[in-house]
């Protein structure tokens, strides 16, 4: 290779390397901050998210807690990671961050199209943000960080938005067809729906909110026996051999799979999912496309 | 504020935290919709510009040569006909010509015939003045002859044939 050629091809590479470190480096602060700031605990803790300090308004108080700086960490670390994966890619293709990256987003694409039709074809970087955002949430734990995702505030807000782009789209046919949708089939079922509108999306929090903390509660139970039961079995071992949990050891690896990385993924491809099917179901699409046609009827 | 390190209840609702995190979900969503989704999009998408490109300059290229071949075979067609043509016309020049050949040999041959013909009555006209000449020297020479001497009947045998023997001779 020519010296003018590498040239580039260094300062292309030392970018690469750049960008994974300022990817990396949000992750790696994480852990510095909980180490530095988690107090020490003794036996089973089972508690919410660590709170640094709260901001007061006059609403009411803002806590900045571990799931909110988790969340900021996770989204500063995928922002590195886009401009890693995005870095250099050409039309002629060839990398295999590329091949990757292409892939993800086809997938999504097709994913949204086929969930939610054309028309909301739009929705593919939303699904993709959440979809990255719900499972990296997630994989925190697998750094022994707090997950957000195990925050109901966190997820709630999530659902929250879905809720709102599930009413913006239902009220595409005006406020008097929302309306009205809530007495279909029948008026006596008012109530119920009414009940279903408002159960969606604290369904959809509850259920990615709870299998997480589950997760990291059965975690900690279960760090807590094994440390028992080596303390019971292994606490006759001379010196700080018997201070070491060493049943620990492994062991929770294990159950961590299922709990931290299938769980995780799981439950960000379910929330998406259901974001994609609500949205999709509650867009009166028939109707929407008749009064379109009306409408540019009319115009000409 | 208050910098208290305490751990918030499993359950507590905030809805500071909880538009924080609405919050977070769209600026994500921007973030990967600018600096993820759109170079993606725009990548492949110019991708598929080439493509479709090199396939519709193929697709003219194969057009071109099936007009090509087209044209080709039709012009293999009236090939033939012309062909035909070319022969037909060389044939009527070529018969043309020979006809007017033989006509202008016949005229030669008449021409020459004539020729012959005239020289023939020119040459019997000649010989028949010849013969008349050499008639007239015999006669003459006979008639010498008789004045010269008289004759009695053998000469007279003899001088006619010695006369008519000089006529064969100078009638070579």
């Amino acid at each position: 290779m020519t010296a003018t050629a590498a040239k580039p091809n260094k300062l292309f590479r030392a970018v690469d390397v750049l960008l994974l470190v300022l990817a990396v480096l949000p992750l790696l602060a994480g852990i510095v901050i909980r180490i530095l700031f988690y107090p020490a605990t003794e036996g089973i803790d089972i508690s919410g998210a660590l709170i640094y300090f709260t901001l007061d308004t006059p609403i009411g108080p803002f806590p900045i807690s571990e799931s909110q700086v988790n969340s900021w960490l996770v989204m500063l670390t995928l922002f590195w990671l886009c401009l890693y994966l995005t870095h250099g890619i050409t039309p002629e293709g060839g990398s295999r961050r590329q091949h990757l990256v292409e892939w993800a987003v086809e997938q999504v694409d097709r994913l949204v199209c086929e969930n939610m039709g054309e028309y909301f074809a739009g929705f593919a970087p939303f699904i993709i943000a959440m979809m990255a955002l719900s499972a990296f949430s997630s994989l925190l734990s697998l750094l022994g960080l707090h997950a957000p995702t195990s925050d109901i505030n966190v997820v709630g807000g999530w659902a929250l938005l879905v809720f709102f782009l599930i009413t913006y789209f239902k009220m595409k046919c005006g406020p008097l067809q929302y309306l009205r949708s809530f007495t279909e089939p029948v008026p006596l079922l008012l109530p119920l729906n009414l009940i279903s509108e408002v159960a969606t999306p604290v369904s959809m929090a509850f259920r990615h909110y709870g299998n997480i903390l589950s997760g990291a509660v059965i975690s900690a139970l279960l760090g807590a026996a094994l440390t028992g039961l080596s303390k019971a079995i292994l606490g006759g071992l001379p010196g700080i051999l018997g201070d070491i949990p060493l049943l620990r050891v492994g062991v929770p690896a294990v159950l961590s799979i299922y709990f931290d990385v299938f769980s995780g993924l799981l439950q960000a491809f379910i929330f998406a999912t259901l974001t994609m099917l609500y949205v999709a179901g509650g867009f009166p699409a028939e109707l929407y496309a008749r009064k379109k046609a009306a409408k540019s009827k009319k115009r000409r | 504020m208050q910098v208290l390190m305490q751990n918030a209840e499993v359950i507590s609702v905030n809805i500071w935290q909880i538009v924080a995190s609405l919050c977070n979900l769209v600026i994500l969503f921007l973030i990967l919709k600018r600096f993820l989704y759109k170079p993606v999009k725009k990548v492949l998408a110019q991708r598929q510009a080439a493509l479709d490109e090199k396939y519709s300059a193929a697709a003219a290229a194969r057009s071109d040569a099936e007009a090509d071949r087209a044209a080709w075979a039709e012009k293999m067609q009236t090939a033939d006909a012309e062909a035909a043509q070319v022969i037909k016309t060389a044939t009527e020049q070529a018969n043309r010509r020979s006809d007017q050949i033989v006509g202008q040999a016949k005229e030669k041959a008449a021409v020459i015939v004539r020729e012959a013909q005239t020289a023939a009555e020119q040459e019997r006209v000649r010989a028949e003045a010849q013969i008349k000449r050499e008639i007239a020297d015999v006669s003459v020479a006979l008639t010498e002859k008789f004045l010269a001497r008289k004759v009695s009947p053998d000469d007279h045998r003899t001088m006619i044939d010695e006369a008519i023997a000089e006529m064969g001779e100078n009638d070579d």
